[in-house]
């Protein structure tokens, strides 16, 4: 065993040292067996010995939105933009902020483009949440989500964007934060993946993904997120091979098993030992797998409330289905990606296709954590790698229009797993453009180690805040490499009491 | 003033408590006397005392303290003998370089090192700062370090440092180390790995000893009073040498004819053919690769498909002709810049093209030129350098002296590069050349640049002898290139003596034109007539330039740039393999040891700097990096030495005698996982199925469906997986085609790198995912069918062959037990599929290869079952 981490390398080969080390040398096979045999069902440890402080949160769903949901059409109410249609964004708004190079130079400039959809306002724990009429199941839970407008990073591409919001760095090479929970806090069920990530079926798959974005970075490999497939084997490599059965598994396992313990007599490498043991984890993953996969033992009750879409395995239904039944196993780290939110044209058309999908998965899985009394150690996140503009790209019209992408505000929400349920945090100025106070008056937040500025949540604080709530320090989770301790927000983060229960 | 004074005399007589109460290893009191003392301290410090009290105050901490020398003196002066014991270990000298430093850059530096903001904020990084006069004091005092304001602060209890919140805190240990070494006068020393490498000898003598290697070895291990581990058998050691060398194990032939040589020098005939082997190069460019996160794609946005498969054909053949190492580096960084560049030195420079790019739409220009320069220097510093830089793209380096300018004067050196930041998501972007498509092109392609050189010897031979030829034309021969020259013999007339060479070079000609008919393209490097203007950026913000331009530069705390060097990325190749650059000799073994024994001399290779973890054998380090530059710079000279040597041939059981679980001794010899190349490589060698062909694009071996259209971008034209068929299936792992975003998980779930960023060190992890691929993949599972084919078709009895299985993988008949267990194995599975044809016809299906559908498929499958389990033992899988 080789990991980067020259002190975990040491503890484990410590801990190791102490089970299989001189002791093993003379050691024979039955009094191995019995040593694998202990404890197998029991997660592995992390880092981490105990968390900084109690927990509040033990399960983390983060339903991604790749691509950049548009904030003004979705969740941030501008009545006053209808007013506004077609005309030039204030130079005082963009404040000499830069954009992209698809609308740099566009002809029609920077004309504003109110939403064309309905906002109606619900009731939740504090004044009340306004909600698009494309969410209309999540207007039901607004009394359990925290929802925050003014969440921002300064990458205005999606690569970038989406790395740093998943890695906390924009430049490709950092664990992703599922990893760093993996790292830093283990597993609790060593029969399943620790982290695991599914992607859900969408009509407008524009943006690509990474493997950066569950990577593990400099950590060693196996923070890894496993990618939860809802083509072929759900787990890779799961399925025997045509024409073996469970039973020649176990055969050819039993043999397997005997042919490295004479390895291990031969060189007593304490590694061989832990290998079986991976081998014994794999197999009885050949078990909890698919039957987490089955969904035939759910209600009808079930269906109703996630929709019959829920049994067509990949949609985003499903995929917040498993997640619950992930979650209820003991998955700690669950994410779901769906991709189609880049509505640079044609944004109604694309985000009534991309809502269809999400909204009643959404509000099913809080409503449905809710019930099973697992919504309060179950953090859930919605939220993409940025927002989008105030003024249209393209052509505009009342019925039709696209956005630019914007990172300068947009919204995300949270909702169980210690976190205030029912309230909204932050705002933005009258064009959704700029994070404000209170009084309306532009916030110019920037990441820093020592400042923040209250009523704002970069991704760095996000992160924080996640930490937080699964009782990290976001500032001691580190990990050395390349002479420096790393942590997930780098320098910065501050953890945002205010969302807080 | 006053009270100053009465400061001074309490750290007088502070010194004298301290000194005693150390010498006695009463850290417990001393600390308390500095609580009090330091108390005093800040009270007065706030002028919250009036003078008469704070004498008071001070006279009674006086009595306090000299009542508590008194105590100690009592309470330990029985124990005396053991004192004494101490006080010696006390006086050692306590080394700065080694375990002062690592501690104030861990520890102190992020408010104390090269990067304080303030002027006046103390600075502990170099001596010059850490004894200046601050006022009445000094933070240490080298002529009474006992006066030291580092030593107070050191105990204090309410103005600690670190402070109370620091997120590092000191052990106790290091905090002694620290008060020992102030105590000692606080002297500094540059740090190791910045003090250019002397060569120095072991200066021991042992029959074990095979060359120098083994006599620092030895030296560190009769420190603990024991020696090297007995040697491994032959045949283990064998299989080891050649997987290390090779990424394979030694071919049948090849093993007996060593194990049949009974010379005393058999084992390094075996040595120098694995050297010699083309497979050498294969595998050792593996480590190369991914050190220069080399991928067949841009990495970003699309990650569409980019031509630059001929860089990595090229690093193959250099590293199997041996291309001395400061000529690999060159070539590679400046390859161009050299006077008439050959095909290879422009290929080489690829290097400089490896970064991920984007073409997304929207992108910033300026934004990615920026961003392709950072990550060029952190991969030039991870690679050459030992040490990311990264640090310094923001801010003047917290631990390590690299200022920000200098950070971006060695950007400058980039900068200049005529490609667009963008690449447009094309597969040729910027300037690119024509390259051979694989190995036998450009075997073929070196074969006719030497029959041209030849005939154009023989033609200055036959103009010598007197043929004529017009002023023009003497010159136009004399100023061409060779394949100006050729063309000039091609249409040459009217001389009988040129008849033959004219007809030879027609001939060659249109040779030459027809393989470069079929080249490819590769992307290279090519500067542009005026570089782009570099300057420091605020925060390393693309937008935020600051200061002067920059012109190019080097880190000054790596020795100085050559003199007339050019000041141009060859400039840069110059400095960097230049005899005192101090450590990129270093950088490079260590890696070239890490290939071999499995783990660094410096476990943390991408990270010399003062963080990263001391050499386990210093001077061994030291000696192999003066040996590269003596050896003009001889790659395969120091694998020799390596593998040559006692320390390698050790057996790597683990040892009773020595309790070493990282093996930081290196008292035993080499054991860990192969790597995910190696895996693959092994099963399709031991199958028949391993296709030799070398080089050309990347190859598909099966993939589970959907894995790419999973992530891409609709557009991408990497977003459909189509596996190759015949041959290309079955080409060595390293051609395996990478894409950035998601390379094949047969490589990624064993520990490969993405490729997206330097990767100079692979994890070597242990989960259940590879149990489940092991067993479950197709191509296993194909490859032990197929070795299951050849044990039926080539060998008669289940015994023997199972004899050539195990010796096919690990070089050695199996033991009775592996023989029971396996051939219990196969009676089970023969069983079991005699009884259900369906399933064995199955399981023999999957993957492409041709089945001998004679052989008995109850038969055929179960022996399956038992390639399958052996292949995926820990007797296949591991070095050892």
């Amino acid at each position: 065993m080789q990991s980067s981490s020259p002190i975990r390398e040491y503890e484990l080969m410590v801990t190791r040292r102490q089970l299989f080390g001189r002791m093993a040398l003379g050691l024979g096979t039955a009094a191995m067996s019995q040593l694998l045999d202990q404890d197998l069902l029991a997660g592995r440890a992390g880092e981490l010995s105990a968390t900084h402080h109690a927990p509040k949160a033990k399960h983390v769903i983060y339903l991604f939105m790749s691509g950049g949901p548009s904030h003004l059409d979705l969740w941030d109410y501008k009545p006053g933009m209808q007013q506004m249609f077609n005309q030039q964004l204030p130079d005082h708004v963009r404040n000499g902020q830069r954009v992209t190079g698809m609308t740099a130079s566009q002809k029609n400039g920077l004309p504003i483009c109110p939403t064309k959809y309905r906002f109606t306002k619900h009731d939740n724990n504090a004044s009340g949440l306004w909600v698009s009429e494309l969410l209309p199941h999540m207007a039901s839970v607004a009394r359990d989500i925290c929802v925050t407008y003014s969440t921002f990073t300064e990458a205005i591409n999606h690569d970038p964007a989406i790395t740093y919001i998943q890695t906390g760095s924009q430049i490709p090479g950092r664990p992703s934060l599922g990893a760093w929970l993996s790292y830093g806090l283990g597993s609790m069920n060593e029969n399943l993946p620790h982290y695991v990530v599914m992607h859900a079926r969408t009509n407008h798959a524009e943006q690509s993904l990474f493997n950066r974005l569950w990577g593990p970075g400099f950590l060693p490999s196996d923070h890894q997120g496993m990618l939860m497939r809802s083509q072929g084997d759900p787990v890779l490599y799961l399925s025997n091979p045509a024409g073996v059965t469970k039973s020649d598994r176990r055969t050819q396992l039993d043999a397997l098993a005997a042919l490295n313990h004479e390895q291990h007599q031969r060189f007593a490498d304490p590694e061989i030992v832990a290998r079986i043991r991976q081998h014994e984890m794999a197999y009885r993953m050949q078990t909890s797998v698919p039957e987490l996969m089955d969904l035939s033992t759910e209600t009808a009750d079930t269906f109703q409330l996630y929709g019959e879409d829920a049994r067509t395995p990949g949609t985003f239904a499903a995929c917040c289905l498993n997640a619950r039944r992930l979650a209820e196993r003991g998955v700690r780290n669950i994410q779901i990606f769906h991709r189609g939110w880049d509505a640079h044209g044609g944004l109604p058309r694309e985000h009534g296709s991309q809502c269809k999908d999400i909204d009643q998965g959404c509000a099913a899985l809080i409503t449905d954590l809710k019930q099973r009394g697992m919504l309060d150690d179950t953090l859930v996140i919605w939220g993409g790698e940025f927002g989008r503009t105030a003024y249209c790209q393209g052509n505009l019209t009342r019925e039709n229009y696209g956005r630019d992408h914007h990172p300068r505000c947009f919204t995300t929400w949270m909702a169980g797993g210690g976190v205030k349920p029912g309230i909204t945090y932050g705002q933005t100025d009258a064009y959704g453009y700029n994070i404000a106070d209170a009084d309306g008056n532009t916030l110019t937040p920037q990441p820093s180690k020592e400042k923040w500025t209250p009523g704002t949540m970069h991704i760095h604080d996000l992160n924080a805040t996640i930490l937080h709530l699964l009782g990290i320090d976001h500032k001691r989770l580190t990990y050395r490499y390349q002479g420096r301790d790393f942590r997930l927000t780098d320098v910065h983060g501050h953890v945002i009491h205010d969302l807080i229960s | 003033m006053k009270n100053t004074v009465s400061i001074a005399f309490l750290r007088r007589l502070l010194t004298f408590t301290v000194g005693t109460l150390d010498a006695m290893n009463g850290a417990m009191f001393d600390a308390s006397c500095c609580r009090l003392l330091s108390h005093a301290k800040s009270r007065s410090r706030e002028g919250m005392l009036r003078v008469p009290l704070r004498v008071f105050a001070s006279l009674r901490l006086c009595v306090c303290v000299s009542l508590m020398g008194l105590l100690v003196a009592v309470v330990f002066g029985a124990t005396i003998g053991t004192v004494r014991a101490d006080e010696k270990e006390n006086v050692k000298p306590v080394d700065f370089a080694r375990h002062i430093l690592p501690i104030l850059s861990n520890k102190c530096f992020v408010c104390h090192g090269p990067d304080v903001q303030e002027q006046d904020q103390l600075r502990l990084d170099t001596i010059e700062f850490a004894t200046a006069d601050r006022g009445g004091y000094q933070a240490i005092n080298s002529k009474s370090p006992l006066e030291s304001e580092l030593l107070v602060r050191l105990h204090s209890a309410d103005e600690p440092m670190p402070p109370a919140d620091a997120e590092k805190k000191l052990t106790t240990a290091e905090r002694d180390l620290l008060t020992r070494w102030v105590q000692q006068g606080g002297r500094y020393a540059t740090h190791w790995a910045f003090v250019p490498p002397r060569k120095t000898e072991p200066g021991i003598n042992d029959p074990s000893i095979r060359n120098t290697i083994d006599g620092f070895v030895l030296g560190e291990l009769r420190k603990r009073d024991v020696g090297f581990a007995p040697e491994a058998d032959q045949r283990t050691l064998a299989r080891r040498v050649a997987l290390v060398l090779t990424g394979l194990p030694p071919e049948p032939e090849q093993l007996a004819a060593f194990l049949n040589d009974s010379s005393a020098d058999a084992y390094e005939t075996l040595v120098d053919q694995l050297l010699k082997s083309p497979r050498f190069g294969e595998h050792q460019a593996r480590y190369w690769l991914d050190a220069v996160r080399y991928g067949d794609t841009h990495g970003l946005h699309l990650d569409n498909r980019r031509g630059i498969y001929p860089y990595r054909d090229w690093v193959v053949r250099a590293l199997n002709e041996n291309l001395p190492v400061n000529e690999f580096i060159t070539w590679q960084l400046a390859g161009d810049l050299l006077p008439q560049p050959t095909l290879a030195q422009k290929i080489a420079t690829g290097y400089v093209r490896l970064n991920p790019s984007t073409g997304e739409g929207g992108a910033i220009p300026a934004e990615f030129q920026m961003k392709n320069n950072f990550d060029r220097v952190e991969t030039l510093g991870t690679v050459f350098l030992g040490m990311s830089l990264t640090c310094a793209r923001c801010h003047t380096h917290k631990y390590d002296p690299i200022p920000q300018t200098e950070y971006y004067r060695l950007l400058a050196f980039f900068n200049s590069t005529a490609e667009p930041a963008m690449d447009g998501n094309k597969y040729e972007y910027g300037p690119v050349a024509k390259a051979p498509k694989d190995q036998a092109a450009w075997d073929q392609w070196s074969n006719l640049l030497e029959q041209r050189g030849q005939l154009i010897r023989t033609a200055q031979l036959i103009l010598d002898d007197g043929v004529s030829l017009s002023q023009d034309a003497l010159k136009q021969w004399l100023g061409g290139s060779g394949v100006e020259r050729l063309k000039m013999l091609a249409y040459w007339q009217g001389s009988v003596a040129m008849e033959e060479v004219s007809k030879r070079a027609v001939k060659i000609l249109k040779q030459s034109t027809e393989a470069e008919a079929a080249f490819t393209t590769t992307l290279v490097a090519q500067d542009l007539p005026a570089a782009r203007t570099t300057q420091v950026l605020r925060r390393g913000e693309y937008d935020q330039p600051m200061g002067e331009p920059l012109q190019p530069g080097i880190l000054q705390v790596m020795g100085a740039f050559p003199k007339d060097a050019p000041l141009n990325r060859l400039g840069l190749a110059q400095w960097l393999t230049s005899r005192d650059h101090p450590l990129v000799a270093r950088v490079l073994i260590n890696r070239v040891w890490q290939g071999v024994f499995g783990d660094g001399l410096v476990r943390t290779p991408e990270d010399f700097g003062l963080q990263g973890r001391q050499p386990t054998h210093p001077e061994l380090l030291d000696w192999l990096a003066v040996e590269l530059h003596d050896s003009g710079w001889d790659r395969k000279h120091m694998l020799r030495l390596m593998v040559t040597s006692r320390t390698f041939r050790q057996s790597s059981a683990w040892r009773d005698d020595v309790d070493d679980p990282e093996n930081l001794l290196i008292a035993r010899g080499p054991g860990y996982r192969l790597d995910a190349e190696v895996l693959r490589d092994v099963a399709l060698w031991a199958s028949g199925l391993l296709d030799p062909r070398m080089g050309g694009e990347g190859v598909k071996p099966y993939q589970p469906g959907g894995m790419w259209k999973a992530l891409a971008h609709p557009g991408s034209n990497t977003k459909d997986y189509i596996a190759d068929k015949g041959s290309l299936l079955y080409r060595r792992s390293l051609y395996v085609y990478w894409k950035r975003t998601s390379p094949h998980p047969m490589m990624t779930i064993f520990d490969a790198p993405d490729r997206e960023s330097s990767c100079v060190r692979r994890s070597r992890t242990n989960t259940s995912l590879q149990a489940l691929g092991l067993l479950n993949e197709t191509q296993r599972v194909e490859m032990s069918r197929m070795l299951a084919q050849r044990l039926l078709t080539q060998v008669e009895t289940d015994p023997t062959r199972l004899n050539t299985l195990f010796n096919l993988l690990a070089c050695r008949n199996p033991t009775e037990n592996e023989t029971a267990v396996c051939l219990g194995l196969l009676r089970a599975m023969k069983e079991r599929y005699a009884g259900s044809g369906k399933d064995a016809v199955a399981l023999l299906s999957l993957g492409d290869a041709a089945r001998d559908d004679q052989l008995n498929p109850a038969e055929h499958a179960a022996w399956t079952q038992v390639a399958v389990t052996v292949l995926a033992s820990d007797i296949a899988i591991l070095l050892y």
